[in-house]
C-alpha cells in the first residue's frame, strides 16, 4: 500500500515537475530575453535619440561656423580691406569705409563679437576704431594669429580673446590670411569671433537626463566645451573624452565607466561632439520593468503550478480509480464499480481493457461454478443410484420365500411397503424430502424388513415435531437402518430393537439410528467409511454412500458418526444443517 | 481514502499559494521598499555663504561647483547667503532658518571668525552634518573644512620668489589682517617657500582688506625701505593696492611681485608685468568639494578633516594655457 502510494505520488509528482519546469523555463527565458531586449531598445532608443539632438548641435555649431566662414569671406574679397592692409599715408580714407563694412556685418549676427583685420604694417582695425590692440601681448603669441601669417584658415576653439584691450571674451575664433592680390603675399590677417555663449548654450540646452551632458572636442582632442572642464583639468574628474578608434569615425557610441557616450563628428569643423547619459539613470526605468516581469513570472508560475496540480490530479484519477479497482479484485471481491469512463484515452482503453477482463474473470468463475454443481449432482445422483438395486433384490427374494410359503396377505403387506419404498426413491423429482417423509419412507424399510425377519425386528420412530416439515437430502436414514439390520441385528441372538429419534439440537437436525446388535469394533469403525474394505456379507456402500452426499451437499462439516461397542450395540448419527426452504444447497 | 486525497490536494494547493505569495510577495515588497527608500536618499543639504553674489567671480564660481555635485550625487540643494561679507546678523538668521528646515547637512562658509561659532554650534547640536567652506573659525566645529590651503598657497608664492632670489633681495609683504588665519597661514607659507630668503623679508604692513589702504601703505613701505625689489601681496585687495603703488611709482620693472587672487584687474596687471605671478584659488572646486564631502558625511563614508581645494600659481606666460583660462576668465564675466 505504502509503495503503491509512493509510485502513485511519484507518478504525478514527475508530472507536475516536468510541467513546471517547461514553464519555468520558458518564462525564465522569456523574462531574460525580454529584459535584455528592453535594455538594449532603450539603449538603442537613446543613442538613437542623443545621436539626432547632438547631430542637430553639430549642424548648428557648422551653421555658426559657416556664418563666420561667409562673414570672412565678405570681409576678405572687400577691396577697401586690402587697401587698408597695404595704406600708408590715405589709410584713414580705408578705414572709414572698412569700419562701416564692419558695423554692417556684425549687424547681422549678435552672436558675433568681434570682427577684425590685423595687418603686417601695423595697420589694424577691430570693430571700429574706438577699439584698441592689447598693448600687453605680441602678435607672434596669439596662435590663430600665427596659423594665418602661415597661411592657413583656422576655426580655434573656445578661449578667451586677448587681442582686445581690457576686454577678455570667450570666443570660438576664425582666422584667415589676406594675400595680396597681385603676388598673393600675406599682408594681414581676419579674424571673426563668436560667442562662446553660441556654442555652449546649445550643449547646455541639449538634456539628456538629471546626470547626462553633451560636450565637444576638437580635432586635436582639445576641450571646446565640457561642463566639468576645470574639475577635469583640477583632477576632480575623470574622463577619457577622446577614445582614438571611436572618434574618427562620423558617428560613433560606445560605453565606458557605466556610461553611455554617442559623438557625432563634423567633417566641416572637425569638432566631435559627444552625448554622455548615465546608464543607472537610463536603465532605472528597467528596474521597473524587471520586478514587473519578475511578478509576471511568479503569478505564471504559480499559476501553473496549480494547474499542474489540478491537472495531473484530473489526468490521474481514473488511474487512481482502477488501482483501488484493481486491489479490491486482488481481494477477490470482483463486484467492483464499473465506473463510467470519460477519458477517451490510454488510461480509458486501460479501464476498459480492466473491466473486460473482470467481466471474463466472472463469466469463467460462475461457468466454473455451474460446473462444478453438475458434476455434483451427477455425483449425487450416482451415489444415490446404487441404493436401488441391493435393496430392491434383497426385498424380491423376501418376497419370493414369502410367496412359496403361500402367505398371502405378507406379500401383499410387504410388496405395497415396497411399492411405497420404490415410489419414494425411484422418482428422481425431488432431490429434498421432508423429514417426516423421509422417516416414512424408512418406516416402510422397516415394516419390510421386520416381515422378512420375522419377529426378530422391533423398532420404532420419533420425530420432533419442529423439524417434521424441515427438508433434508432424502434416502439418507434407511442405508444406516439397512446397516443397523445386517451388521447388528443380524448377528444378535434374539430380537433386536432399532429406534430412530429425530430431533432438533442446536440448531441441526440430528437423526439417530440406534440398535441393540452385535456392534461394531474400534477397528470397523476406523474403516466404515473405507471404500477399499469390502465387506464380503454386506458391504458397507450404503453408510458411505449417505456419508459422502451429505457432505457434498451440506458441506464437510456435516455427515455421519458413530458410537459403538461390541455385544452392545450401535449408535449411528446424522447432522444436518436446518434448511430454510427453498434454497437449493449452495 | 477518496477524501483523504482531497485533503491532501487542498494542502498542496495551498501550499503551492502560499509559496507563490511568498515568492511573489517578499521580493516585490522588498523591491517596494528599495525603491522608496532610494526616493527618500536624495540627500538634501544646504549651503550657507558669506556672500552670494552673482557678479563676482569667486563666489559664482563657486556656486557653479556646488550646482555641479548637486546635479552629480542628485542632491537637493538649497542656497542661501548674504549680499555682502559684512551682514553678520543676515546669515545668523539664515543659520537658524536652515536648521528650521533640518536638511541632512549643512555646508557653511563662516562669515565671522568667532561670532558664527555658537550658530555653527547650533547645526551640530540639532543632529545635522556640518561642513566649512573656505573660512575656519576659532573653535574647531564641523566634520570637515573644504578650502584653499593658506599655508600652500603661501608657499607656492614663496617658492617662486625663491627661484629669482639672490642675496640683494630685500622683500616686502603687503598683508591684509593681521588676525586673519588666513593672512597668517599665507604668510607662514610664504617664508616657508623663501626658505633661507625668508629673513630678506624687511617690513610688512596691513591694509585691513582696504585697496586703497593697501596702496598708500605700499607706497609708505617704499619709502621707507627703497631698496625692496620683492612684493608679496596677501590677499585680493592687498595685491590690487600694492600693484597699483608700484605702477604708479614706476617700479614695474624693478620690482618682482607677487599676488594673491585672481580679479580682472590683477589678471591685466599680470598681463601688463606689474605682476610676475599670480596665485590663485579654486572656488569651483571649493564649491565643488564642499557640496561632495557634506553628501559624503550623509551617505555615512569617512571624510578627512581638511581638504584643499587648491591654489595655482599663474605667470604671465601661463595666462592662456587651457586649464588656466577657465580660472582667471569665468564665463559669466564676459558680459562686464
Amino acid at each position: 500500500m505504502t509503495i503503491m502510494g509512493e509510485r502513485k505520488k511519484s507518478l504525478r509528482g514527475r508530472m507536475i515537475l516536468s510541467f513546471l519546469l517547461i514553464v519555468a523555463i520558458a518564462v525564465v527565458s522569456f523574462m531574460i530575453i525580454s529584459i535584455n531586449r528592453s535594455s538594449r531598445v532603450i539603449k538603442e532608443t537613446s543613442v538613437d535619440y542623443t545621436l539626432q539632438l547632438i547631430q542637430m548641435m553639430n549642424e548648428n555649431i557648422e551653421f555658426y561656423i559657416e556664418n563666420m566662414e561667409n562673414i570672412s569671406q565678405i570681409a576678405i574679397y572687400n577691396s577697401d580691406v586690402r587697401k587698408y592692409l597695404v595704406a600708408d599715408d590715405d589709410a584713414d580714407e580705408y578705414l572709414a569705409k572698412v569700419e562701416e563694412q564692419f558695423a554692417t556685418l556684425k549687424e547681422t549676427r549678435k552672436d558675433i563679437y568681434n570682427i577684425g583685420v590685423v595687418g603686417m604694417n601695423t595697420n589694424y582695425l577691430i570693430n571700429d576704431r574706438t577699439v584698441l590692440i592689447n598693448p600687453f601681448i605680441q602678435l607672434n603669441d596669439l596662435e590663430w594669429y600665427n596659423k594665418a601669417i602661415e597661411g592657413k584658415d583656422t576655426v580655434f576653439s573656445s578661449h578667451v580673446q586677448n587681442i582686445v584691450y581690457k576686454e577678455y571674451e570667450w570666443v570660438v575664433t576664425l582666422s584667415k590670411p589676406i594675400g595680396d592680390p597681385v603676388d598673393g603675399e600675406i599682408i594681414g590677417v581676419l579674424f571673426v569671433d563668436l560667442n562662446y555663449r553660441a556654442i555652449s548654450n546649445l550643449a547646455e540646452e541639449i538634456n539628456l537626463g538629471q546626470k547626462g551632458y553633451v560636450y565637444i572636442v576638437d580635432g586635436d582632442g582639445n576641450i571646446v566645451y565640457h561642463p566639468k572642464q576645470q574639475l577635469i583639468y583640477s583632477g576632480l574628474w575623470e574622463e577619457e573624452l577622446m577614445p582614438a578608434d571611436r572618434t574618427k569615425n562620423p558617428v560613433a557610441s560606445w560605453e565606458n565607466n557605466n556610461k553611455l557616450y554617442t559623438s557625432t563628428r563634423s567633417e566641416l569643423t572637425g569638432w566631435t561632439v559627444v552625448g554622455v547619459s548615465d546608464l543607472d539613470e537610463m536603465l532605472s526605468s528597467t528596474d521597473d520593468i524587471i520586478s514587473m516581469y519578475y511578478l509576471l513570472a511568479v503569478v505564471l508560475i504559480g499559476v501553473a503550478m496549480l494547474l499542474a496540480v489540478l491537472l495531473t490530479d484530473k489526468i490521474t484519477l481514473p488511474l487512481r480509480r482502477l488501482q483501488e479497482s484493481m486491489l479490491k479484485v486482488e481481494t477477490g471481491n470482483f463486484k467492483v464499480d464499473m465506473m463510467e469512463i470519460q477519458s477517451r484515452d490510454e488510461i480509458g482503453d486501460l479501464i476498459r481493457t480492466f473491466h473486460i477482463m473482470i467481466q471474463e474473470i466472472e463469466n469463467l468463475i460462475a461457468r466454473n461454478n455451474i460446473e462444478q454443481e453438475e458434476k455434483r449432482k451427477s455425483e449425487l445422483n450416482a451415489l444415490q443410484a446404487q441404493i436401488n438395486p441391493h435393496f430392491l433384490y434383497n426385498t424380491l427374494d423376501s418376497i419370493i420365500w414369502m410367496a412359496e410359503d403361500s402367505n398371502t396377505r405378507d406379500v401383499v403387506l410387504m410388496t405395497s411397503a415396497l411399492a411405497k419404498l420404490l415410489r419414494k426413491s425411484i422418482s428422481n423429482e425431488n432431490e429434498l424430502v421432508t423429514v417426516s417423509e423421509e422417516l416414512e419412507y424408512t418406516k416402510s424399510y422397516l415394516l419390510i424388513q421386520k416381515m422378512r425377519y420375522k419377529g426378530k425386528l422391533k423398532y420404532s420412530v420419533n420425530i420432533d415435531a419442529a423439524i417434521a416439515d424441515m427438508e433434508i437430502i432424502k434416502l439418507i436414514v434407511q442405508p444406516l437402518v439397512e446397516n443397523a439390520i445386517y451388521h447388528g441385528i443380524k448377528y444378535k441372538e434374539g430380537i433386536g430393537t432399532i429406534v430412530i429419534e429425530a430431533e432438533y439440537r442446536e440448531k441441526e437436525i440430528v437423526i439417530q439410528v440406534i440398535d441393540d446388535g452385535y456392534g461394531m469394533s474400534d477397528d470397523q469403525l476406523v474403516h466404515i467409511f473405507d471404500e477399499r474394505v469390502i465387506d464380503e456379507r454386506r458391504n458397507g456402500v450404503g453408510v458411505r454412500n449417505v456419508h459422502k452426499r451429505i457432505q457434498l451437499y451440506y458441506g464437510s462439516q456435516y455427515g455421519l458418526s458413530f458410537i459403538s461397542k461390541i455385544g452392545q450395540g450401535t449408535i449411528a448419527t446424522i447432522h444436518l444443517p436446518v434448511q430454510t426452504g427453498g434454497n437449493d444447497g449452495v | 481514502m477518496e477524501y483523504r486525497k482531497k485533503d491532501s490536494m487542498k494542502k498542496i494547493i495551498l501550499f503551492i499559494i502560499v509559496i507563490t505569495l511568498l515568492a511573489g510577495g517578499i521580493p516585490f515588497l522588498y523591491l517596494c521598499s528599495y525603491q522608496s527608500e532610494q526616493a527618500e536618499k536624495k540627500v538634501s543639504i544646504i549651503f550657507i555663504s558669506k556672500r552670494l553674489d552673482e557678479n563676482n567671480d569667486f563666489w559664482s564660481s563657486m556656486v557653479e561647483g556646488i550646482d555641479m555635485a548637486a546635479s552629480e550625487y542628485d542632491i537637493d540643494i538649497e542656497l542661501m547667503g548674504p549680499a555682502l561679507e559684512t551682514e553678520y546678523d543676515l546669515q545668523k538668521k539664515m543659520i537658524l532658518e536652515a536648521i528650521a528646515k533640518k536638511p541632512d547637512a549643512i555646508a557653511l562658509v563662516p562669515i565671522d571668525y568667532s561670532i558664527t561659532v555658537p550658530y555653527a554650534k547650533q547645526i551640530e547640536e540639532a543632529g545635522i552634518k556640518l561642513v566649512l567652506m573656505d573660512s575656519v573659525m576659532e573653535e574647531e566645529v564641523g566634520l570637515s573644512v573644504v578650502s584653499t590651503d593658506n599655508y600652500e598657497g603661501g608657499r607656492k608664492m614663496g617658492e617662486y620668489l625663491k627661484e629669482y632670489a639672490g642675496h640683494s633681495s630685500v622683500i616686502g609683504i603687503v598683508a591684509h589682517s593681521p588676525s586673519s588665519s588666513t593672512a597668517i597661514d599665507r604668510e607662514r607659507g610664504v617664508r616657508a617657500g623663501l626658505g633661507g630668503y625668508a629673513d630678506h623679508i624687511v617690513d610688512k604692513v596691513y591694509c585691513y582688506s582696504d585697496s586703497v589702504k593697501a596702496y598708500e601703505a605700499t607706497l609708505n613701505m617704499l619709502e621707507k625701505n627703497p631698496e625692496i625689489n620683492m612684493i608679496v601681496g596677501l590677499n585680493e585687495d592687498s595685491s590690487v593696492g600694492a600693484a597699483r603703488a608700484v605702477k604708479d611709482a614706476g617700479l614695474a620693472e624693478q620690482i618682482r611681485m607677487i599676488g594673491f587672487d585672481s580679479s580682472m584687474e590683477q589678471v591685466q596687471f599680470l598681463e601688463e608685468g606689474v605682476f610676475n605671478a599670480i596665485v590663485v584659488q579654486k572656488p569651483l572646486n571649493m564649491g565643488y568639494l564642499g557640496i561632495k564631502t557634506a553628501y559624503q558625511t550623509v551617505i555615512g563614508e569617512t571624510v578627512d578633516k581638511e581638504i584643499d581645494s587648491g591654489s595655482k600659481l599663474i605667470t604671465k606666460e601661463t595666462i592662456y594655457d587651457k586649464e588656466n583660462e577657465k580660472l582667471l576668465f569665468p564665463f559669466n564675466q564676459m558680459h562686464e
